[in-house]
């Protein structure tokens, strides 16, 4: 049975998608995920949301998928043993050293290998399997047919992010904004040691492009207006081409094509647009295991879109 | 020290994309050279779209006693595995020396299907931790780009954990990123310049002191990329392999650039390195934009950290010198 997979920046983001129907909640545990303007739970809001999730019958998937600095790793990997405790054992990570790293230390962990790793080929989703990886991220640009052909690599789930932002750099593959700003952040806290005390020296992580965990990072600079030069020409001026993906009406396609998780881009909804986007989904999966066609057609609202990634 | 690393050998590299480009270069100064371009398969006489370029290719670098590599595509839909196939059945019958890999599912193929190829690991494959190269050398991995954000710092800490060699861009325009979708095709009407002569020309994104060259299906630095004063830096870290990016330059630019790194680094392991001011003339001349050093200093990858008053850039004031 195809689950519906949502995003939530906050505990009333985790409440608002389950009340609306997600299969499953994917979260960003505060200063590892890439958060910035998408929203990152504290320990605290995460044990609350996993409770939520689990009274709901419901299951609540962590984002830990920035890339950290060597010493900074080992602390990624402290965090582990307490996700598990508290009975989370899905992790969407970024890099294959750390996914690699994760499935040797962790048996009982689901890992799946997030939409910045840039699947998107049958031979893509078969390195990511013989890595280890439970679960694959693909991006909903690829069609039903490319879908159905990598459905059909066997040992690994098959997500379809089929909300999303479509931009012109591929994700994952871009390093745009830190070629124009590299901006430190301070390093997150641990989630199980006391407050750092006021004035702590927390230390500062290099960061860099998304990919890598730059919080704040991407000013959307592929969103800016750029001059095209041919020379010393002066040729046009435009923004990169991004649009918003939302294939709600091809949910059945999808479906069809043997995914097995479609999968919602959003942790910077506010909660109340999570909701409804997170019912149409849900209306049209609903709609499509009972074969009945999609009642409402219309185009997603513009204030669905994803913003501030 | 000095003597020992002075009589070490290292490679000087570059990229070519198609066999008119081959012929118009004088590679004297390279020792490698990677055929293909990894952005497009649409770009003018890709090798990786020609087996039997390909084929002529990799025979006149080897009758230049070049060592001679195939690279691959960066970001491959399932449509190009079967020609990526038919490219690696050509490198690996014409004994290529190596396959360039972006891509972790053509890695998976080149270990599955091609396991006597040596895999040199790209940029576009995301080599951020030494956890990463482990994984990669069980996949028949023997060299690395490892991300192009990474510093000198970071690298150095990779390679005293895993002692695989590194190969790092010292001069010319950064990959930035990699799209599936061409842009600049929006213009074949506008301009009357139709695929694939649109990529081929100059074409450089400006917002304020920022630039960007667009080569299509890629997004690369404005400025370029210039390691020559900190080439004993490199030299001293260990590292021997180094690529000079040309793959979006004219065959002066390719063949100028490395004349001047090939007598640098000869230069560059004495007590003092000595800087010919003939090779910051060349380097001014090529780079239109100006000159960065990446992020190997753990600064924005457009900065500069040297002395040379060369990288504060021109701009495109600077006439262009492709022909």
């Amino acid at each position: 049975m195809i689950r519906l997979l949502a995003p939530a920046g906050s505990p009333e983001a985790v409440w608002a998608a389950l009340d609306a129907g997600a299969d499953a909640v994917y979260v960003g545990l505060k200063g590892w995920s890439r958060g910035g303007a998408r929203g990152e739970l504290t320990w605290q809001e995460l044990v609350a949301s996993h409770r939520r999730a689990v009274l709901a019958g419901r299951a609540l998937q962590v984002a830990l998928n920035t890339i950290p600095l060597a010493h900074e790793r080992s602390r990624l990997f402290q965090q582990v043993p307490a996700l598990l405790d508290l009975g989370i054992d899905t992790f969407i990570v970024n890099d294959i050293g750390i996914l690699a790293a994760l499935r040797r230390r962790f048996l009982g962990l689901r890992l799946t290998a997030s939409i910045g790793c840039g699947a998107q080929t049958v031979a893509d989703v078969a390195f990511f399997r013989d890595l280890g990886a439970s679960a694959v991220v693909l991006p909903g640009t690829l069609d039903p047919d490319e879908v159905r052909e990598i459905s059909g690599v066997p040992g690994i789930s098959v997500e379809v992010m089929l909300h999303m932002v479509e931009e012109f750099i591929l994700l994952g593959k871009c390093w745009m904004p830190s070629y124009v700003h590299l901006k430190p952040s301070p390093m997150p806290t641990d989630p199980l040691t006391p407050a750092d005390p006021e004035g702590a020296d927390r230390g500062l992580r290099q960061t860099g492009s998304m990919k890598r965990g730059g919080v704040g990072t991407c000013f959307k600079i592929c969103q800016q207006p750029w001059d095209l030069f041919e020379g010393e020409r002066w040729r046009a001026s435009r923004l990169f081409p991004s649009r918003q993906l939302g294939r709600v009406a091809e949910v059945g396609m999808y479906v069809n094509a043997g995914a097995h998780v479609l999968k919602l881009q959003g942790r910077s909804l506010p909660p109340e647009q999570l909701a409804l986007l997170v019912r149409r989904y849900r209306d049209a999966l609903d709609g499509v295991s009972r074969g009945l066609a999609l009642a409402d057609r219309t185009a997603l609202p513009p204030a669905w879109t994803v913003v501030g990634r | 020290m000095t003597n020992e690393i002075s009589v070490m050998s290292f490679e000087l590299n570059t990229s070519i994309a198609n066999l008119r480009d081959l012929r118009a270069s004088d590679l004297r100064d390279y020792d490698a050279v990677y055929l293909g371009d990894i952005y497009c398969r649409l770009y003018e006489a890709n090798f990786l779209e020609r087996p039997d370029d390909l084929r002529q290719g990799l025979r006149i670098l080897r009758d230049q006693g070049k060592r001679a590599y195939v690279t691959s595509y960066a970001a491959p839909r399932n449509d190009y595995l079967f020609r990526v196939r038919k490219t690696l059945e050509v490198a690996a019958a014409e004994r290529a020396e190596a396959v360039e890999i972006h891509n972790l599912g053509i890695l998976k193929i080149v270990h599955d299907e091609f396991p006597g190829l040596p895999v040199h690991i790209g940029g576009f494959a995301n080599v951020y931790t030494d956890s990463g190269v482990d994984v990669l050398r069980g996949f028949g991995a023997v060299r690395i780009t490892p991300n192009y954000e990474l510093s000198l710092d970071e690298i150095r800490e990779i390679v005293a954990a895993c002692q695989v060699p590194m190969e790092l861009i010292v001069h010319g325009k950064m990959p930035l990123g990699v799209s599936d979708y061409c842009f600049l095709l929006e213009y074949e009407e506008k301009w009357g310049i139709k695929c694939p002569d649109l990529c081929q020309k100059d074409l450089f994104l400006k917002q304020g002191d920022w630039a960007m060259k667009s080569v299509g299906k890629g997004i690369m630095s404005g400025k370029d990329v210039c390691m020559l004063e900190h080439l004993p830096r490199l030299l001293a870290d260990g590292h021997r392999h180094f690529r000079i990016e040309t793959l979006s330059e004219s065959p002066e630019y390719r063949s100028q650039v490395a004349a001047v790194y090939r007598q640098a680094l000869a230069h560059a392991a004495d007590a003092v390195f000595e800087q010919d001011e003939d090779w910051w003339r060349v380097v001014r001349v090529h780079a239109r934009v100006g000159l960065c050093n990446g992020f190997y200093f753990g600064k924005s990858g457009m900065d500069y950290a040297g002395i040379r008053p060369e990288a504060v850039g021109s701009l495109l004031t600077i006439p262009p010198t492709k022909s």
